[in-house]
């Protein structure tokens, strides 16, 4: 008996474990391990599982192709580039082991990743102890690089291992409100966040810019990532007689919220920021998400020339995942320190220097060139010196761009 | 105050789920005083059999024809999963020690869900579900939307059907002596271990009800669904009084009503903005739930662990 | 003349690795009382339970009206024809008495039979009678006893297995239930009946065993263990 019910216990433990190996081993096309020369690995965090997975997977296909592409083009010769993807989960514990795991592989010599700003807060300092350079194609929220100070004025760089090409929420809460007041006519918003650091930080600005451009505050409200029951918080938004509903957060959220308030028989437009844009926010909320706003940083990666040849491969090789958000911005980043290692190498007379790393990482800071997203290059924060926003609305199911501008002020 | 009869009906809508859940837990710890944490996947798998009667069907089959075939394939795919674990799982281990069932559930749980996401297609993110295209319904002051007609028709049906069982039926006085006293039942003639799986079989028929009113509601079905839920759910159990079965529905309706009221009006108390709103309606249903069980360990309709001659 | 309606032989059960009952043979009789009688841990409630099949045995043969019951789970014995009132009656508490006399017809199909043995139980009990909606965990340890009794006969058994029936009941309370075991062995009743109360018991028994830490130690009829001199000074308190 005592046998038999370990043996059960056992035999359902190990299954669990064993199909939960399975799951997490995404699935990386190395491109081809020569035997002679040397491997260089461009890390990858994301969510590659669960929620806001789509937006991940874009992410680490994004690094696969320009890996391949400089693999093909052997853009730094002797050198074969690998992508190792780790999931996060969203989860910031989980973004920390993986980088510790990044900076303990001593063939990772760059790392594109993560997608959420709460995840990148816990691997900043990790990866700038090792020198190990980061540069995130997502993180939107100001203070990663700019410090916690940054709205008063006084901006500090915390990291000088950390970059990013996304261009920061400062800049798409303030866009977001000038569209919703000018060009949209809304004057009464209700404001919801999803208390993570990049919702909570976009609502906000949004708030301030919205107020400051003549709008008023219908109300505010904060929600949980997971929830899925909304109908009282829509029941108050409803009642709240707002014009439009503003979203700091993810799509998994914003897409159920647009449902449930449309469901409900309120017909005003969501909108977000970069967060929300992706296919799934449509897929997954419907019809009531026809008429919603999002903003998201760059140009739409699907009207540029220069993304073309990317989107090709990328449906060609049947990845997983949304390309359309970050894929671009992830094939700018990958790219960034695949032409770092260049440098590095042909400094050292084609060899990998062992002080590789801190190279990098300076070499990053010197990146000037036209990527696939648009022009790359860093200021004295880590910022990506690209400051194009668009405002996306859902059309016909699907998102669609409706103003493209670089944000003044 | 307006939206009052809303925000109690969309408490009422929200707590019938939970309750219909809590079934699951309560029949299961009536009997065999083991708490089922897998249950929470078996709801899950529910949504995903329903999903899958609903995929193979017809494109453009009339939701309205589609219902009753979803029903009875989610209904299905729990109960076979819940019989599976009942029979694999916890028979084995009823003699073991109380810990051990308990990890087993856990471990079922992870695997559940793993399964799924790895298994089922496309289940890495939600899957779409189905919708009534019609509605909201106004009655009086109240918005009935689509997804929650389900549950307003479901969840009392199944309610009565289950009291009228459990009092009235030869197999549902069995149940009741076997909840009372197992041995003693056995000396009556009663085959237990068939009780014990019809517990697990009303159960999972109810989360698979659940995960339908879930699936309409939301428009989705994923495979970590049945976390939140089945905490939820356990929480409603335990609320009403773990091994009353409606002591579950009733705990079901009151945490509801308490996430709804807590989400809509907390916040419009002086001097309690910060701790009001949606984010925070789950602290305020555990403070909930201390509070009954501090006044009422038994939960709201249990009996006293005493009265268990 | 008397045919043995149970038979066991070398009968062996243990709790683990403990051995509670050690090899027993004994007979009931068709129509007759049996009494086990043995100080507390003998191994008597061990041996009634297993009877029934609520334990397994480790070794031995229980021949239950010309069938082999070791290998029958409990819940099918009842349907052979043997009834079990529990050692602390076992009743349902939060079921009415006439719910838990019901339960105890539970495999039978004949409902106007049923009726009738319901009435027969209120008039062989008739505070039964008069309170039979009401939930049986109100009742007193006398009449719980009575409902565990009446309950048991519910299924017209062949033989009725009574452990302690009068455990813990007022000298009047016990009074009446072994005048009921004496009424019912006249209805053509066969009893096994377990007992602390040696006197009372072994003085309505046809047949008596003694046991003593999971064997038997003594055998005889009723009378013939009532004079021993052995069993007056362990089990009736005499010097
Ligand atoms: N469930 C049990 N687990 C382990 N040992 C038990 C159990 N029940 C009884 N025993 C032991 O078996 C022996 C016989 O007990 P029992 O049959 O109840 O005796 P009696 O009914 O004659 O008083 C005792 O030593 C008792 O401690
Ligand atoms: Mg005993």
């Amino acid at each position: 008996m005592r046998h038999r019910s370990l043996l059960v216990l056992s035999i359902a433990l190990t299954g669990a474990l064993t199909v939960t190996a399975c799951g997490s081993r995404g699935g990386s096309k190395s491109g081809g391990d020569s035997a002679s020369g040397t491997t260089v690995t461009i890390g990858v965090d994301a969510p590659l599982s669960g929620q806001n997975s789509a937006t991940g997977l874009g992410i680490q296909y994004g690094v696969q192709i320009a890996v391949d592409d400089a693999n093909k083009n052997k853009t730094v010769p002797g050198v074969t580039f690998k992508v190792k993807p780790l999931d996060d989960q969203a989860q910031p514990a989980t973004g920390q082991q993986n980088a510790t795991s990044l900076v303990a592989d001593s063939s990772v010599l760059g790392v594109v990743g993560p997608l959420n700003s709460g995840v990148a807060q816990s691997m900043q300092q990790v990866f700038e102890t090792a020198n190990l350079v980061e540069i995130s194609p997502s993180n939107t929220n100001p203070a990663l690089t700019q410090g916690p100070n940054w709205a008063s004025g006084t901006k500090v760089r915390g990291y000088k291992t950390y970059f990013r090409t996304a261009t920061t929420d400062a800049l798409q809460g303030a866009y977001a409100a000038q569209y919703a007041t000018g060009t949209a006519k809304k004057k009464n918003a209700f404001v919801v966040d999803d208390k993570q650091t990049y919702g909570a930080g976009l609502a906000g600005i949004f708030k301030d810019s919205f107020t400051k451009d003549g709008g008023t505050i219908a109300g505010t409200d904060h929600v949980s990532t997971g929830d899925k029951d909304f109908s009282t918080l829509v029941t108050k938004i409803k009642s709240s007689g707002a014009d439009m509903l503003y979203y700091g957060g993810q799509y998994d959220e914003a897409s159920l919220l647009s449902k449930q308030l449309k469901a409900a028989g309120d017909a005003i437009p969501l909108m977000g920021g970069d967060g929300i844009f992706s296919a799934t926010y449509v897929s997954v909320g419907g019809a009531g998400t026809e008429g919603d706003l999002s903003t998201s940083v760059g140009s739409p990666v699907d009207g540029l020339a220069t993304a073309q040849d990317f989107i090709a491969k990328y449906k060609a090789a049947k990845y997983p995942g949304d390309y359309g958000t970050y894929g671009g911005y992830s094939y700018d980043a990958a790219t960034a320190i695949i032409k770092a290692v260049a440098s590095v190498a042909a400094a050292n007379g084609g060899k990998i220097p062992s002080d590789a790393r801190a190279k990098i990482v300076d070499g990053v800071q010197k990146a000037d060139f036209d990527g696939i997203a648009g022009h790359v290059s860093f200021d004295e924060f880590g910022d990506t010196t690209n400051k194009q926003l668009t405002v996306y609305q859902v059309t016909g199911g699907k998102w669609v761009s409706v103003k493209t501008g670089a944000f003044t002020g | 105050m307006h939206t009052l009869p809303q925000q109690l009906a969309n408490g009422l809508f929200l707590g019938s789920t939970y309750g219909l859940i809590a079934i699951g837990y309560t029949m299961v710890y009536g009997i065999v005083q083991l708490i089922n944490f897998a249950h929470g996947e078996i709801f899950m798998t529910g949504g995903f059999g329903a999903l899958t009667v609903y995929l193979v069907l017809p494109h453009g089959t009339s939701l309205w024809l589609a219902l009753p075939l979803m029903l009875i394939g989610g209904a299905a795919t729990s109960v076979l999963i819940a019989l599976g674990a009942e029979r694999f799982a916890y028979r084995p281990l009823r003699t073991a020690p109380r810990l051990a069932p308990l990890i087993a559930a856990i471990g079922l749980s992870l695997a559940l869900q793993q399964a799924v996401h790895n298994l089922y297609p496309k289940a890495t993110s939600p899957r779409v579900f189905p919708q009534i295209p019609s509605g909201p319904w106004h009655l009086a002051n109240i918005d009935i939307q689509s997804g929650d007609l389900f549950t307003l028709i479901a969840a009392p049906i199944c309610m009565v059907v289950l009291a009228l069982f459990v009092r009235k039926s030869r197999t549902g006085r069995a149940m009741q002596a076997t909840a009372q006293d197992p041995d003693t039942a056995q000396l009556m003639g009663i085959d237990t271990n068939r009780i014990i799986a019809t517990a697990f079989a009303i159960g999972a028929v109810f989360a698979a009800v659940a995960a339908i009113c879930y699936g309409l509601r939301y428009g989705q079905v994923s495979y970590d669904m049945g976390f939140e839920a089945g905490l939820k759910a356990f929480t409603a159990a335990v609320l009403g009084g773990i091994g009353n079965i409606y002591g579950a529905m009733l705990g079901g309706l009151v945490l509801g009503l308490a996430e709804a009221l807590a989400t809509a009006y907390i916040s419009d108390i002086p001097g309690m903005q910060q701790l009001g709103g949606q984010a925070w309606a789950p602290v305020w249903a555990f403070v909930l739930l201390i509070l009954v069980l501090l006044l009422r360990p038994q939960g709201l309709l249990g009996e006293r662990v005493a009265d268990r001659a | 003349m008397s045919t043995a309606l149970l038979e066991v032989t070398d009968l062996r059960v243990a709790y683990g690795k403990i051995e509670a009952v050690k090899g027993i043979s004994f007979t009931v009789n068709q129509g007759e009382v049996t009494t086990l009688i043995g100080t507390n841990g003998a191994g008597k409630t061990t041996t009634l339970r297993t009877l029934s099949g609520l334990l397994k045995p480790t070794a031995g043969t229980i021949l239950f009206d010309g069938q082999a019951l070791n290998t029958v789970p409990a819940h099918k014995i009842v349907a052979l024809g043997l009834a079990h009132s529990p050692e602390g009656r076992h009743i349902f508490p939060r079921m009415t008495i006439e719910e838990n006399l019901l339960l105890g017809a539970f495999l039978r199909k004949d409902a106007p039979g049923i009726t009738e043995d319901v009435e027969r139980a209120y008039a062989l009990f008739p505070i039964l009678g008069e309170r039979r909606k009401q939930a049986a965990g109100t009742l007193s340890g006398g009449e719980q006893q009575m409902l565990a009794m009446g309950r048991a006969l519910m299924s017209r058994p062949k033989l009725l297995m009574l452990d302690e029936p009068s455990m813990g009941l007022s000298p009047i309370m016990m009074q009446k239930i072994m005048a009921t075991i004496v009424e019912l062995k006249a209805n053509g009743t066969t009893i096994l009946l377990v007992e602390q109360n040696a006197q009372a018991a072994l003085s309505l028994s046809d047949q008596g065993y003694v046991m003593q830490t999971g064997q038997i130690v003594l055998t005889g009829t009723g009378a013939e263990l009532l004079t021993d001199e052995s069993v007056r000074k362990s089990y009736l308190g005499e010097d």
